[in-house]
């Protein structure tokens, strides 16, 4: 149990059944995990708990995780961190903001939970190489 | 240990209100959380005595230590074992030496296993939530594989290729270590998949396979369900000598509107995991939707040779009519395609310029066999006929949606690069590039064989013909192209054989 060096990742979705299954994933896996059920939540996580990395939804109440993502992008100058962004359909629109955000990848729905944990295992691999 | 962050709380408040210190340790003997109240060394040794005791018996413990210290321990149970021991002591002493105000033992027994229970409850219904998180992870992954396979399958000319990639995303997603397609009248679509490890165990895999279904009783009563499950192949009759290692199978019918194409299926030797439910019938949907696209893709191909069969026919009838063209189609069209290799064509353009050169002349249909096959000059009138076959041709294939890109090349075959052709006079690129390239072929065939009005002129001299023209008549770039495709291909053909009729048509 030593959760204090486990990196931190929170998870934003506003559907409890998806934060659930994505928490026991990552936990399964050994992370460290938060959980908020809004983009406003979401928000006022990332500035207070500083994750290691947040999985976020698009459509979401309060906050829309492509707001979220662009309110976020300037603190990763100093501090990076991983965004995978959750979507319903890949679109040539989204791809291209995406782009233009730091750190921030693509996942699109329905997603494979396992590909998932794989996404954030190998960005703390390649953070630490 | 899971979350006990409420009870840390509640046990912290339990232990400032009573004078009793609650703590909470694993079967290590470690404390995970204390009630805060200072005890005293011998106390605290106590109580790691009680724990180990709890742990051993596995059931409540009361211990009185220095004549005066009452411990207690009770065991949280989590799925009938010990994960953790709830102790208590009494610190009333700490404060008031005046009198020991000692709860009856079995007072102190009940309140903990009140305390125990709630913390069990706790531990069961996050057992519980994980457990279903844990369930809706997988379905999350069968609905993940399924969106995939649905976009692969979701194609008009499905190949046997797509079933390799479908079994690679099946043998993952299921962890199977051989994930397969057999259909036995069907042999170009049957793709194995396996891991590494099964190469080692199995040999002969189609062999195998082909065992596998043919030891499915036929009556077996999933069948009516379109599959059949061996969970271990040592307690299922037919199946235990197959492999000296106990494996298990499942296999769903590959099979749509009636109409049977084989098996899908998959082999694992971990028989620690058992096919689920909702695995099962992720296969047997994955599986339909394969029979449907191989039907789909049948009756594609059933109506694209069709047409094809359609447009040879147009082609014979031509030739039927006029006796000096007889393979100058095939002729054209096979110099169009040698044309067309040297021009980075793709696979969709090739295949509207094969279809173009190939019925290019479909007009002569319309034009009487006299003019056709008339061994001199024409009239100015029957020329004039003659150079309306062009858009004949473009009006009788007109109805033939599939035919639609192939139009242009028909129509303008007879434009000449300076502008002086017909039937628009159309220059230069103008010109659509397949046209371009038929009136090169069209020309040079029409030279070098036998015509009505004259006899064949040997190659070489026809591509010097095709050389001065080119400018005039043709695309010079073209020209040089056709020069190249000369020397390369068609000069030896000459040689071999010197009756080019012989070339017959593919497709």
């Amino acid at each position: 149990m030593t959760e204090t060096h486990a990196k931190k990742i929170l998870v934003i979705d506003d559907d409890a059944p998806i934060r659930r299954v994505i928490e026991v994933k990552l936990k399964n896996r050994g992370y460290q995990v938060i959980t908020a059920k809004d983009g406003q939540q979401g928000l006022d996580y990332i500035y207070s708990h500083k994750p290691d990395a947040v999985v976020t939804d698009i459509n979401m109440p309060l906050l829309n995780g492509d707001k979220l993502c662009r309110l976020t992008d300037k603190l990763k100058e100093k501090r990076p961190f991983l965004t995978l962004v959750i979507t319903a359909r890949i679109s040539p629109e989204e791809r291209a903001w995406v782009q233009k955000m730091r750190d921030t990848q693509l996942m699109e729905k329905p997603f494979s939970p396992a590909r998932l944990v794989e996404c954030i295992d190998a960005y703390f691999k390649r953070q630490s190489s | 240990m899971m979350d006990l962050r409420l009870f840390k709380d509640f046990l912290a408040s339990l232990s400032q209100v009573f004078p009793v210190n609650f703590d909470f340790r694993d079967v290590k003997g470690q404390v995970l959380f204390s009630g805060n109240k200072k005890v005293s060394l011998p106390v605290s040794r106590g109580l790691e005595t009680v724990g180990g005791q709890v742990t051993r018996k596995e059931s409540f413990q009361y211990l009185r230590i220095e004549d005066k210290y009452d411990l207690f321990g009770m065991p949280i149970l989590d799925k009938g074992q010990v994960v953790g021991v709830l102790t208590a002591c009494d610190t009333g002493f700490e404060h008031d030496v005046s009198g020991p105000k000692i709860y009856p033992a079995h007072h102190m027994e009940q309140l903990l296993t009140h305390l125990a229970g709630l913390i069990e409850d706790k531990l069961s219904s996050l057992d519980e939530s994980e457990a279903l998180a844990e369930e809706l992870a997988q379905s999350f992954e069968d609905l993940n594989l399924y969106a995939r396979i649905a976009t692969q399958v979701k194609t008009l000319r499905f190949s046997p290729a797509k079933l390799d990639e479908l079994n690679k995303d099946l043998l993952e997603s299921m962890r199977v270590q051989m994930a397969f397609a057999f259909m036995p009248n069907r042999s170009e679509y049957n793709s194995l998949i396996t891991t590494g490890e099964i190469d080692a165990k199995i040999t002969e895999s189609s062999a195998f396979i082909e065992a596998l279904i043919n030891a499915i009783p036929p009556d077996a009563p999933a069948l009516v369900d379109n599959y059949f499950i061996v969970n271990n192949s040592s307690q299922t009759p037919g199946y235990q000598k197959m492999h000296r290692e106990p494996f298990r199978f499942l296999g769903v019918r590959i099979q749509y509107g009636g109409k049977f194409y084989g098996w899908l299926g998959m082999v694992s030797f971990n028989l620690k995991e058992i096919f689920r439910q909702g695995e099962m019938h992720l296969l047997i949907s994955v599986a339909q939707q394969v029979a449907l696209v191989i039907s789909n893709s049948d009756l594609y191909r059933d109506l694209e040779s069709f047409v094809i069969n359609v447009c040879k026919s147009l082609v014979y009838a031509i030739e039927a009519k006029d006796a000096y063209t007889r393979g100058h189609s095939e002729r054209v069209n096979r110099c169009c395609m040698l044309m067309a290799e040297h021009l980075d064509l793709d696979a969709e353009q090739q295949n509207v310029l094969n279809w173009a050169s190939i019925l290019h002349d479909v007009g002569k249909i319309g034009t009487p066999e006299s003019i056709l096959n008339k061994p001199d000059k024409l009239t100015d009138a029957e020329y004039e006929i003659i150079k309306a076959h062009p858009l004949k041709g473009y009006n009788i294939l007109l109805p033939l949606e599939q035919l639609a890109d192939s139009l242009p090349g028909i129509l303008y075959h007879h434009e000449r690069y300076d502008g002086r052709g017909y039937p628009q006079g159309l220059q230069g690129e103008e010109i659509p590039l397949y046209a371009r390239i038929i009136a090169v072929a069209d020309t040079f065939d029409a030279i070098s064989s036998k015509r009505a009005y004259r006899s064949a002129k040997p190659g070489k001299e026809a591509l010097n013909i095709i050389k001065e023209a080119a400018g005039s008549q043709f695309d010079p770039g073209l020209v040089e192209i056709f020069e190249t495709v000369f020397h390369t291909s068609l000069v030896e053909e000459e040689q071999q054989d010197n009756t080019p009729t012989s070339i017959t048509l593919q497709a």
